[in-house]
């Protein structure tokens, strides 16, 4: 009677062919799965090796350090009130910085045969004069002192630490020349010329084509700053509203239904649409001025504001009715019940939403090129509101603007800013994450 | 159903706290409710019995005008509490539902302390003038609730850190908060175990005395054990409305007499 006993289903030990199948289905499944993971983890690696590879430079500038005497003679020919010091021009505190580097260079030692003194002025960026000016305008109780002061480096002097620049390079270069590079090392070595950590590239403005060495981000980071508090003022309470109107109050018919679906579709519009959009209204018909960080900051606030409605429409959807329940039972009208509990427990939803529209905000491109963002700003605007409508650079269109130019300098600032732009969205990630922890609670 | 505790009891001649007449309600193209009428008596517990979706939820939604939020439902038929039409159009279900308080199937305090929990009806109707005042509220609802001695020490603590039965009764305690002059609880001890069962059970007694309580239930015997009268429900119809002692020991129609014993349902 064995037949009888033996059972439809094979031993427990042996795997029959369908639970094979599907043991080898999940294993594929599990590798394709591990697969997608590394590949993006290898492209993130990439992606910020090469950044911070390229960028990290833009920190740090070569410098030659100089002891400088403000002989009042040179600096104060006629006194050294505001006005008489104010007509000394860079030009007269070049002739000084010349003498001062011909100068250390004896006092060192250091071998510059063949090389005129228009040689030697040249390795020192075109800038330096003019930050020495302006140092001395800032305190003119510097003059008649003996100042240490690091003059900036030509740019390619720098590129050469750097490995930008090479002799070869350097043969065929008009602004530089390989005797001038073998003096550079010179002086390196000498400890007269070296690379040094350089708060200029965050606080300095852009410059022009000739000079890399003192392109900074000030502007840039300012007017970001100043698009980004325009985002958060007017997005924030206008999504928040709309989307409590749309989620709470708003009756249900076909007219609802099509804003719905057109703030779905609004937030897949590309950006530069939104660029165009603002350009024809902020610009040519309300008149606001180009360049201005108010009317990026109302471009920036349309892109931002789909996002912010459907992240906020998502949170106020999760949270239990029966919390609305309970505050109805007990006599809450609907805008109490909302307002005194359902809006509390969706703001750790609705503040990520915001963060997200703000992170994608800021680092947006296109439209700001539309109205004009990408001119080429050396003043900083002044403080908030009126600076709201004075001319300002963007971090996004900053790299932008540099990646454009010949200069090969130019591109490792643009990776420096892309570095200082990563920096802003990880902080404003850190800053999402902490306020949501802050509001959501467990109980 | 020996077990049952009906005896002859004596149902005092208490007046009408609220009425309902000709009551229907549709869920879109659902006709959930047919032709309900019901007098609701002062200081009485009143058990709504009956299969799952029979309505019996749906009409205790009705008496304080819940099933407004719910957008497809509409209400047809008068209800009213202390002769005034609930349904009129200058009736704000804000004011309606301070006087006609609810505990829900779940236990739902609002994620907060178990003071604010309680204190937060007062304080939107204004109940209070002073601290001293909304403490002294919150106080005694806890107190009526049976739930003071167990938290008293701890009212700045979360309420939803409760566990399911006291959590129940600080709704209770919610609920009273407000002085309600009716009371209406959906399936209340559904979620708890049979203890804290027992001592809500205990406490819809002992709050008779003040309101008029409207209770739905699944369980025959809290219906039997709790209410004084019962009416029972059955595919949206009200099929048979009298005193408890008389439901169970002597149903008049024979789907009822079918339900408690066990036959349909």
């Amino acid at each position: 009677m064995t037949d009888a006993t033996a059972s439809v289903h094979g031993s427990l030990f042996q795997a029959d062919a369908r639970t094979r199948r599907r043991r080898a289905a999940e294993t594929r499944f599990r590798a394709y799965g591990l697969g997608a993971v590394i590949l993006s983890v290898l492209a993130l690696v990439f992606l910020l090796s090469s950044v911070l590879g390229n960028g990290t430079g833009a920190f740090r500038q070569s410098v030659i350090r100089l002891e400088i005497t403000l002989d009042p003679a040179i600096v104060a020919p006629k006194g050294t009130d505001p006005e008489a010091l104010a007509k000394v021009t860079t030009i007269g505190y070049g002739r000084l910085l010349d003498q001062e580097v011909i100068a250390e260079l004896t006092a060192k030692g250091i071998d510059t045969a063949g090389m005129s003194a228009k040689d030697i002025s040249a390795m020192l960026s075109k800038e330096a004069a003019a930050d020495l000016r302006r140092m001395v305008l800032a305190d003119p109780s510097l003059i008649g002192q003996t100042i240490t002061f690091d003059a900036f480096a030509n740019g390619r002097i720098d590129g050469y630490f750097k490995g930008r620049v090479t002799m070869e390079s350097a043969a065929l270069d008009s602004n530089v020349s390989p005797a001038q590079l073998l003096l550079a090392e010179r002086m390196r070595d000498a400890g007269l010329l070296r690379l040094a950590f350089n708060p200029g590239f965050l606080t300095a403005p852009d410059a022009s084509e000739l000079r890399p060495e003192v392109a900074g981000l000030g502007v840039a980071i300012l007017g970001s700053a100043y698009m980004m508090m325009i985002v958060l003022v007017l997005a924030l309470p206008l999504g928040v509203a709309a989307s409590i109107y749309l989620e709470e109050f708003a009756p249900k018919n076909k007219l609802t239904d099509l804003i719905e679906v057109n703030i779905s579709n609004l937030a897949a519009v590309p950006s530069i649409v939104f660029g165009i959009l603002g350009l024809a209204i902020f610009i040519n018909f309300a008149g606001l001025p180009q360049s201005a960080p108010i009317v990026g900051g109302l471009v920036l606030t349309l892109m931002t504001l789909p996002t912010i409605i459907i992240s906020t429409r998502a949170a106020l959807k999760a949270v239990p009715p029966s919390i609305r329940d309970a505050a109805l039972g007990v006599g809450a009208s609907k805008m109490q019940a909302i307002f005194h509990h359902v809006l509390p427990l969706a703001m750790p939803g609705i503040l990520t939403g915001t963060i997200i529209g703000l992170a994608q905000a800021l680092g947006e491109t296109a439209p700001l090129l539309l109205i004009g963002m990408v001119a080429f700003v050396r003043d900083f605007p002044a403080a908030p509101p009126e600076g709201f409508f004075d001319p300002a650079s963007a971090l996004p269109v900053q790299v932008y603007n540099w990646t454009t130019r010949a200069d090969p300098a130019f591109m490792e600032r643009a990776s420096g800013a892309i570095i200082v732009l990563l920096v802003f969205l990880v902080a404003m990630n850190a800053v999402a994450i902490v306020l949501r922890r802050r509001f959501e609670r467990r109980w | 159903m020996n077990d049952m505790r009906i005896v002859e009891r004596t149902v005092d001649a208490n007046k009408a706290k609220m009425t309902a007449r000709g009551v229907q309600v549709y869920y879109g193209a659902t006709h959930a409710l047919k032709d309900v009428s019901v007098d609701i008596l002062d200081n009485t517990v009143t058990a709504f019995i009956g299969p799952s979706g029979c309505g019996k939820s749906t009409f205790l939604r009705c008496l304080n005008r819940m099933n407004d939020t719910v957008a497809i439902a509409r209400v047809t038929g008068e209800i009213r509490l202390d002769g005034e039409d609930i349904y009129d159009k200058r009736v704000d279900p804000v004011q309606l539902r301070a006087r006609v308080g609810m505990v829900f199937q779940k236990p739902n305090p609002f994620p907060k302390s178990i003071y604010d929990n309680v204190a937060y009806g007062p304080r939107i109707h204004g109940l209070a003038r002073t601290k001293a005042e909304l403490d002294q509220i919150v106080e005694t609802s806890l107190r009526k609730a049976a739930i003071w001695n167990e938290v008293k020490d701890r009212l700045a603590a979360p309420g939803t850190g409760l566990s399911g039965g006291q959590q129940q009764r600080l709704c209770i305690a919610r609920a009273i908060a407000t002085s309600p002059e009716v009371l209406l609880m959906d399936e209340p001890c559904s979620a708890l175990d049979p203890i804290a069962t027992a001592q809500v059970e205990e406490l819809i007694d002992e709050l008779r005395s003040q309101f008029s309580v409207v209770i739905v239930t699944h369980s025959m015997q809290q219906a039997a054990r709790v209410s004084q009268r019962t009416a029972f429900f059955h595919l949206g119809n009200l099929v048979e409305y009298g005193e408890t002692g008389q439901i169970f020991t002597n149903p008049k129609d024979p789907r009822t007499e079918s339900y408690i014993t066990g036959r349909i349902g």
